[in-house]
């Protein structure tokens, strides 16, 4: 070996080197689980009716007002589907907020991360807009922000006051569940899926009571009773994706 | 004294220059608007700067691959190929970084993925990689960098040290042929896993984009050299070197192309929605053009014979056509496989048929991505006039295989 060679010790001290400043970083930037979703003491989930979904689209507005969102984005987008006994079929789409969440998984960053009660949630802070996240939903549940929202909400004041600050341009953003709403609520003493102020705004606004929000670790729920005396499905399935949002199809409810 | 600054060199540089100062303007009307004014859609968010940044780290892997070759592989005497080599490749992924910077929508929080760790994602792991591999190539280039004159007269010990640097060039070959198979393959990857499209779920994706990556940076840096030294005196090459390789591409070529061709048409063999119908769009579809003609034919099939025919491959011109062909070719396939996946919209609705999408990337986008691209051709420029980058007659120090005398009989 020539002297200019490095050997094998003055190698491997490089390499220690480089293992402990990676280690360092990572002690200290450490801060959010992204493997899988921790189960905490809630599981929030949501059980949309499609027997009863009208199409009125009050969830959407209602959507838009308190999560202050630009009109050109919605994170809950209402589609018609189908017709069933010349009723039309409707299919209300917010964020699945999966278990196994693509978004999370592809996140460079951990920009999108589980919180423990399964919320699928965005650090806005954190994103770097690059976009991933939007390639690997199977829902199109995320919404790019092109540009700045800097104009009038026309949702607000007639469906709502808006409650989180607005989202700079750059980043993806989605529904978050209204996460404010049920964190302000238990910290009142409220039931999320039962008090209207735990709950969140679309659940609050539909008027035939097609949404149904609720604990799934709690038996006694909306959510759990809903699923466990209904036929229901999740929206692509076969990936695996484990959505928190069911819907019960309109074909197998008859009318009350 | 007019006639004497208009020459062709001078001319080129001045083409360069627009375009620069067009993909300037570009990238400032990015940063201050926002990527509003860009074509790119919540349906299809990437776009013309993602396949320019697939593009340019594919066609940067000759680094890797001849540096392998040469300093691992023991093929030495194609050292002065693998010095041209990771000259490019220090250029493609600073075109990557380029590109990147202005396609992320909060550029000023770049240094987030190198904080910011998820393991779990590939994106997070191709960034790492890249980081790093762009630390490597530096490494690999000083004693490139060390050619510049005004340093070795102003900084001659800086000069002798960068110079220096060469003597480690195994272990950064070992380094770089790690970081660069992991990042080759996990580019691919980035797509292979994501399920919700099934066009592009699936696992050979990473082993396609490592393959086609070697193919295509081995060509280009090819067809660079042999590019420069018709061009300028300044350029020395010894053309049995690149003969030999070229020939070797040409085997390459037949794996590609074998394994591409299986891999596009087995898609039917399995059938989930969207899948068929991303295969139909590739090649009965828009995409036909491209993939059958600029992919297959001219990409794979025309090179092939060409390299491995003898008296093609022994002629120069039609040597440099085949190797210009091949880095299209994997050009071509980068930008088929990130549009056509995003094209084939799989909706969320239970039975909802597929539909389709289109992208045309605005005029913002293509001054930008014009501009990455020529800056690129800038810095080789610059590289092959004042460092020596294509120098065949450049001989470097022996820094390996030592002979060492046992002093002592071994016992086992």
């Amino acid at each position: 070996m020539s002297p200019k060679t490095l050997n094998r010790r003055e190698f491997l001290k490089l390499t220690a080197v480089g293992v402990a400043v990676a280690a360092g970083t990572r002690a200290v930037t450490s801060t959010k689980a992204s493997s899988s979703a921790p189960k905490g003491t809630h599981q929030w989930a949501m059980v949309i009716d499609q027997s009863k979904c009208v199409g009125c689209g009050y969830c959407t507005l209602a959507c838009q007002a308190h999560n202050d969102i630009n009109p050109d984005i919605q994170w809950n987008k209402v589609s018609e589907v189908d017709m069933v006994a010349d009723k039309h079929v409707f299919l209300p789409r917010p964020c699945m907020h999966c278990e196994k969440a693509p978004c999370v998984e592809v996140c460079p960053v951990e920009a999108s991360y589980y919180r423990d009660d399964g919320i699928v949630m965005m650090d806005y802070d954190r994103c770097i807009g690059c976009r991933y996240c939007q390639i690997a939903c199977p829902y199109e549940a995320r919404s790019f922000n092109w540009e700045k929202f800097t104009g009038k909400n026309p949702a607000v004041p007639e469906w709502g006051t808006p409650e989180v600050e607005r989202r700079p341009r750059g980043v993806p953003e989605k529904c978050s569940f209204c996460y404010q709403r049920i964190d302000r609520g238990l910290a009142l003493g409220l039931k999320p899926g039962l008090d209207a102020d735990a709950s969140p705004a679309c659940v609050v606004a539909c008027p035939t009571g097609a949404r149904i929000f609720g604990d799934l670790n709690d038996p006694e729920s909306n959510v759990s009773k809903a699923l466990h005396e209904n036929p229901s499905y999740r929206l692509r399935d076969n990936l695996g994706t484990g959505p928190r949002v069911y819907y019960l199809p309109a074909v197998a409810k008859k009318e009350a | 004294m007019l006639r004497k600054l208009i020459n062709p060199w001078t001319a080129w540089l001045s083409f360069l220059g627009i375009i620069l100062l067009g993909g300037l303007a570009a990238g400032i009307m990015v940063f201050w608007k926002g990527l509003g004014i860009t074509n790119l859609t919540d349906r299809v968010p990437w776009g013309l700067w993602i396949t320019i940044d697939l593009s340019s780290i594919a066609l940067g892997a000759g680094a890797f691959s001849l540096c392998a070759g040469v300093y691992l592989f023991g093929l030495k005497r194609y050292q002065p190929i693998a010095r041209t080599a990771t000259f490019v490749g220090l250029i493609g992924y600073t075109m990557a970084t380029l590109a990147l910077i202005l396609d992320i929508g909060k550029p000023e929080r770049f240094w987030h993925s190198m904080v910011y760790w998820n393991t779990h994602s590939l994106l997070w792991e191709v960034t790492m990689c890249v980081i790093l591999y762009l630390t490597v190539l530096l490494f690999e280039t000083m004693p490139i960098l060390a050619n510049l004159e005004w340093l070795r007269r102003r900084l001659p010990k800086v000069a002798s040290m960068m110079e220096r640097v060469h003597h480690y060039a195994p272990i950064l070959a070992i380094i770089g042929l790690g970081l660069s198979s992991l990042h080759q393959s996990s580019l691919g990857a980035t797509y292979g896993v994501i399920k919700a499209r099934p066009f592009w779920f699936k696992p050979e994706m990473s082993v396609l984009f490592m393959f086609s990556a070697i193919v295509g940076g081995i060509s280009l840096t090819l067809f660079a050299t042999m590019l420069s030294s018709r061009l300028t005196n300044k350029a020395k090459t010894n053309d049995v070197l690149i003969e030999r390789v070229a020939q070797f591409v040409g085997y390459l070529l037949i794996g590609y192309f074998y394994f591409r061709a299986w891999d596009a048409l087995s898609t039917t063999y399995t059938y989930d929605p969207g899948r068929n119908e991303g295969l139909h769009f590739l090649t009965k579809g828009p995409f036909a053009f491209n993939f059958w003609i600029v992919e297959m034919l001219l990409g794979m099939i025309v090179p092939m014979i060409l390299l491995l025919y003898k008296p093609t491959r022994m002629n120069r011109f039609w040597r440099m056509v085949a190797l210009l062909l091949v880095a299209a070719g994997v050009v071509a396939f980068r930008w088929d496989t990130n549009i056509t996946g995003q094209l084939v919209l799989m909706s969320y609705i239970p039975g909802a048929a597929i539909t389709y999408t289109s992208y045309r990337p605005s005029l913002i986008e293509i001054l930008a991505g014009a501009a990455i691209i020529a800056y690129g051709l800038t810095t080789f420029s610059l590289g092959v006039k004042y460092l020596r980058v294509v120098d065949h007659s450049l001989v470097e120090t022996e820094h390996e295989t030592v002979k060492v005398e046992a002093t002592e009989p071994v016992t086992i």
